[in-house]
């Protein structure tokens, strides 16, 4: 069994990549955290606006909008280098509401402090990971070229199509956008219109991802989602009728009270759409969300691992006798050319800018996000003003300066997803008798060269990191 | 306590034997004991308002908190009785331990008095906590004076009860005090009850020195302080004295009564109550029952005051850290408690499941519980505690013991040790005699629960028409573990419970080991009676099934007795193990949460190649211990 060894040289994983980090793309996401009511799964940065009344809607959109406008040109004025020094040196938010507010974790300070573990048995150790000056001088003058912009949610679609627009030529300002960049927009179906999605086509938006959930009524109910059955298909003509042909379902399966029959008839659907993607999420009960609660009262049944388990193998077998290609666990396409780009970024550890409420960015091994809460995000940003980012007033919640290990552990975390795993020149170093284990346990394999999972590792893929990760 | 010291401490006023009063207060938990104790503390104006803790006599944190007394206090309480133009008198409160598990300090603790306060709350009526501790004063032959208290309670039912007092403790209802110890009412005519009822100490003044030991503590700078009542004779600061029962001899240090904080005294005479300190270095050398006597040629033929005995673990109960770097530090606690607590035993023991930890023998549940938390309170040492179990006596097949010539017999408190059905001839288990006071409506429920726990009923006696008493004989094991609480949840509440030590009965006992992937779990073995095994053995395999996350590979779960597998469960392969999504870039999140699992594995303990959460030893001991019916 033979794994990338790097001559000795524990780092070159990093150096000298040839899909992952820089290589795999400069992406920028947006978030835009407005949704009708929040779901009761849901537990990320979303703000309500379903009972506001239209005035005041109207006022605080466009105020989240210019604070996203100007929180994106802070970070891109502040250019790669001065960022990944603000980064690095933002132990904490300096502003003291950013803590309460975001209940975002650890200053940066208690990772960069823990330069341990890194003792894979050869070559010579790291430099100290809480003093490597070293990255941040390697980082570039100037921005690299985007190839992908998201613009995720919330319901990026209840915006606008005008607000909407600004976010996407606000980026198109900032920063050079490559001519055949991926440029995304989420969407409700209870949102579509031809006109919304043809205002977004003008812009150079050319792939929708549409929240379908389900096919199923009764199934879409117990989602609390707003749109019938038959809404995600008039959806998706709407698009193709606004001129964007590159789009996505967005699903969620092992849903309480989703039968297999009700997936079964979901695929079907889906199969019917003819769409070029497809995303499909295991339903997870967060704590502290209203389902969290309900399941914990007893009142909503929990999530069944054998259940989602069998659904995720009959979700491979349709969609791929259906013809697409399961490239990652949640994401299947119509062949490479259809994969998400921006996606495959977040797994192939590649950089970001993250930019409105809770969005997170990435470079180069620092990670950065911003508060939570949209009014305390419009605000933070609002006051900074022009000062330079990460200085005074921020939007900031919080920083982290990852060592190698945890680098390492990412690259495994996030590369594994994917069908056909690392490339032995991205690949971290991993212990022999890790490899061992997590190979005889039957959740990876080598296949040319490349450490991938097994079929069956790849729904394992935690338990798989983690053995690999065991040094 | 030395001459030299300054603070102003009048010296204590001597009293004549005659007006020497020692009583101890007879009750329940929550029957108000600790606050007619301050009650009559403040009746002498020794304890000002600002030094008076609620209740004062209770010492330790945890009993505080739980309003139980573990440990025996004193306190010297000189009165006047109204209307009596004479000299005071001193009364000297000796509090006992209020638990079923002290028992045999109880008993000492009434042998240093003449007189009982039965102090009985006048809404809930007697317990049987209190029956027992009334028929251990009746024994030792005190006066009783019998005390409603709480009678300012709405839910007071004062006639009721006190015809049910009356009834056992014998008397007129009308004899019976009626009091409130939180406003005081009535608490100056149960002084003059004791002054008038209790008699004064009889002893040989002129005799040989005899004291009985009623209490001892550890005070880390002092040694142990011993608790101790005069019989005959004398005893005076700077003597040198000698403990019968373990030999011990030394000097006295300090002598002192607690008036009731802690008073010098140059002698004590017949009667008195005091306190000592002779360079006694752990509480095991100064046993609660033995005599004090003065060292010298004659020390020896001083005959002991009767009623000495070894303290005696009836529980056992194996102690492991959580984590296994902690055992010098959990060695060293029990060393350390063990200067306080002469009735608590320990040996370590390994396990392959648990490491090494300690074997420890306890007086009941309750000790153990207080050894286990204090062990986390004071020494912070995260435990596992091992499903409580008791001390069989097991007669070896074919092995005769050479001294005696009859077959041998061992004693196992570990279910490990528990030899092979083939090599055992017969197996012999502790019982008690259990007293059930219950209200006559849970009569039915109470009978089934002891039957559960394979009870022999002995009597049954209705005390009113609402109250019955029931005895029954009951094996020990069946008691220690969630016995007390079923008891209390199928009566409302209503039922007490006491019990005393019965004889070893043979008994159809086995062992059942949980097998994890096809490995005995030596920490999950229980000795059961064999018609409880397979509801035992299914009820463990169930809850094993829920405790022990899902492996890679299905990990069969099987109680068996010796070879034969009486249940199984199977603990499905995980299969999903994957985080569905991260939002919006979000793998600072999904990352922690690896680190996080990665954390929890350390302190898994791998049995069979299976990795087993300390929570699940918890929790599934917890069961063990709570699967008996």
């Amino acid at each position: 069994m033979t794994v990338a060894t790097h001559d000795g040289d524990d780092t070159r994983w990093l150096d000298a990549p040839v899909e992952s980090g820089a290589r795999a793309g400069f992406g920028v996401y947006l978030h835009v955290p407005f949704c009708h009511h929040r779901c009761g799964y849901c537990d990320f940065a979303v703000a309500a606006v379903g009972r506001l009344d239209d005035a005041r809607r109207g006022d605080l959109e466009s105020r989240y909008v210019a604070a996203v406008t100007a929180d994106l040109a802070r970070q891109v004025a502040a250019t790669p280098r001065g960022l990944l020094a603000a980064v690095s040196r933002e132990g904490a938010p300096t502003d003291g509401t950013a803590k309460g507010a975001s209940g975002a974790g650890a200053p940066a300070g208690d990772t960069t402090g823990a330069a341990v573990g890194w003792s894979p048995g050869q070559g010579n150790a790291p430099p100290g990971v809480g003093t490597w000056d070293g990255v941040a001088d390697a980082a570039p003058e100037t921005w690299p070229e985007v190839t992908s912009i998201y613009i995720g949610g919330g319901t990026p679609t209840l915006l606008a199509p005008e607000q909407l627009a600004r976010l996407v030529t606000a980026v198109r300002r900032e920063l050079d956008v490559a001519a055949d960049a991926e440029v995304t927009v989420e969407a409700n179906p209870e949102t579509a219109s031809s006109a919304r999605f043809g205002a977004l086509a003008e812009v150079g938006v050319n792939r929708l991802s549409i929240g379908a959930q389900s096919f199923t009524p009764h199934v879409l109910r117990t989602l609390e989602r707003g749109h019938g059955p038959d809404a995600p298909l008039a959806a998706v003509a709407q698009a193709r009728a606004a001129g964007i042909a590159d789009v996505s379902l967005d699903l969620m399966y092992g849903t309480p009270g989703e039968s297999a029959a009700d997936w079964e008839s979901t695929l079907a659907q889906v199969l019917l759409a003819d769409v070029q993607h497809v995303s499909a999420y295991a339903l997870t009960i967060h704590e502290g969300t209203p389902f969290g609660r309900r399941v914990d009262g007893g009142l909503l049944a929990g999530v069944d691992e054998d259940r989602q388990a069998a659904r995720f193998e009959r979700l491979n077998q349709v969609l791929t006798a259906g013809g697409f290609e399961h490239y990652e666990v949640s994401n299947l396409a119509r062949g490479p050319g259809a994969r998400s780009r921006h996606n495959l970024l977040y797994w192939r550890h590649g950089h970001y800018l993250g930019v409105g409420a809770g969005a997170h960015g990435h470079l180069d091994g620092r990670r950065w996000w911003s508060q939570r809460s949209t009014p305390r995000y419009i605000h933070a940003v609002e006051q900074a003003g022009a000062a330079p980012w990460g200085v005074g007033a921020s939007p900031l919640a919080g920083t982290e300066v990852l060592n190698l290990e945890q680098r390492a552990a990412e690259r495994l975390l996030l590369g594994l997803r994917v069908r056909e795993g690392i490339h032995p020149c991205d690949l971290p170093p991993i212990s022999a008798l890790a490899l061992e284990d997590a190979c005889t346990s039957g959740l990876v394999e080598t296949a040319c060269g490349r450490l991938r999972c097994t079929d069956r590792g790849w729904f394992l893929l935690d338990d798989a990191v983690d053995r690999l990760t065991a040094w | 306590m030395r001459p030299s010291r300054t603070t102003e401490v009048p010296p204590p006023v001597t009293y004549r034997t005659e007006r020497i009063r020692n009583f101890c207060i007879v009750a329940h938990v929550d029957h108000g004991k600790s606050t007619l104790a301050d009650r009559m503390l403040q009746l002498t104006e020794l304890v000002d308002e600002r030094n008076m803790r609620s209740q004062y006599l209770d010492k330790m944190d945890i009993e505080r908190e739980r309003g139980i007394t573990i440990k025996a206090q004193t306190a010297r309480l000189p009165y006047k009785p109204l209307g009596d133009a004479a000299d005071e008198y001193l009364l000297n409160l000796i509090d006992t331990p209020g638990h079923v598990d002290f028992s045999y300090e109880v008993s000492r603790a009434l042998n240093a008095c003449e007189g009982a306060v039965l102090l009985v709350d006048a809404a809930q009526g007697m317990e049987a906590q209190t029956i027992a501790n009334l028929y251990l004063a009746l024994e030792a032959d005190l006066e009783i004076i019998p005390v409603l208290n709480k009678i300012d309670l709405p839910a007071a039912r004062p006639d009721e009860i006190a015809a049910e007092i009356a009834a056992i403790v014998g008397g007129e209802p009308e004899d019976v005090l009626r009091i409130s110890a939180k406003t005081g009412e009535g608490v100056d005519a149960v002084m003059d009850a004791i002054v008038d009822r209790v008699p004064p100490p009889s002893g040989v003044a002129d005799g040989p020195t005899r004291a009985l030991i009623f209490d001892s503590n550890y005070d880390p700078y002092r040694g142990t302080l011993v608790y101790f009542r005069v019989v005959d004779g004398q005893l005076r600061a700077g003597e040198r004295i000698h403990l019968l029962a373990t030999g011990f001899e030394g000097e006295i240090d300090d002598l002192a009564v607690h008036a009731p904080e802690e008073t010098p005294i140059d002698a004590l005479g017949v009667g008195e109550v005091g306190v000592l300190s002779a360079a006694i270095k752990e509480v095991s050398q100064a046993k609660v029952g033995d005599t004090i006597t003065l060292a010298g040629r004659g020390s020896r033929t001083v005959p002991p005051l009767p009623g000495y005995r070894e303290p005696l673990p009836m529980v056992f109960s194996g102690l492991y850290p959580v984590d296994s770097d902690d055992f010098p530090q959990l060695r060293d606690a029990l060393d350390k408690l063990r200067l306080n607590d002469a009735s608590f035993s320990y040996e370590p023991e390994t396990s392959a499941a648990l490491g090494f930890g300690f074997r420890c023998g306890f007086l009941g549940l309750l000790h153990l519980e207080i050894v286990t938390e204090r062990l986390d309170r004071e020494f912070d040492i995260p435990l596992v505690t091992t499903a409580p179990s008791v001390r069989y006596r097991v007669t070896l097949e074919g092995v005769v013991d050479e001294e005696t010539g009859e077959p041998q017999v061992i004693e196992v408190a570990n279910p490990q040790d528990l030899p092979e059905p083939n090599r055992t001839a017969a197996i012999h288990e502790p019982t008690v005699n259990a007293m059930i006071l219950t209200p006559t409506a849970y009569v039915g429920p109470v009978m089934q629960l002891c039957e559960g726990r394979r009870g022999t009923m002995l009597a049954m006696d209705y005390l009113t028409e609402e109250r019955v008493e029931l005895r029954y004989a009951l094996p020990l094991a069946g008691i220690i573990t969630d016995f007390f609480d079923q008891l209390k949840s199928r009566t409302r509440g209503y039922a007490s419970l006491d019990y005393e030590v019965g004889e070893y009965l043979e008994a159809d006992l086995v062992r059942v080991d949980l097998l994890l992937n096809g490995e005995p779990v030596d920490a999950f073995s229980s000795i059961v009676h064999r018609d409880d095994a397979y509801a035992f053995g299914k009820a463990m395999t169930e809850k094993l099934k829920d405790l022990i996350p899902r492996q890679l590979f299905d990990v069969p779960v099987q109680a068996a007795i010796g070879a034969k597998i009486i249940a199984r469960e199977t603990i499905k392969a995980k299969r999903k193990d994957v985080l569905a999504k991260c939002y919006g870039g979000d793998v600072s999140r999904k990352r922690k949460l690896l680190e996080k699992q990665k954390e929890g594995k350390k302190k898994m303990k791998s049995v069979g190649s299976v990795d087993v959460p300390q929570e699940a030893f918890v929790s599934a001991l917890r069961t063990a211990a709570g699967t008996g019916d």
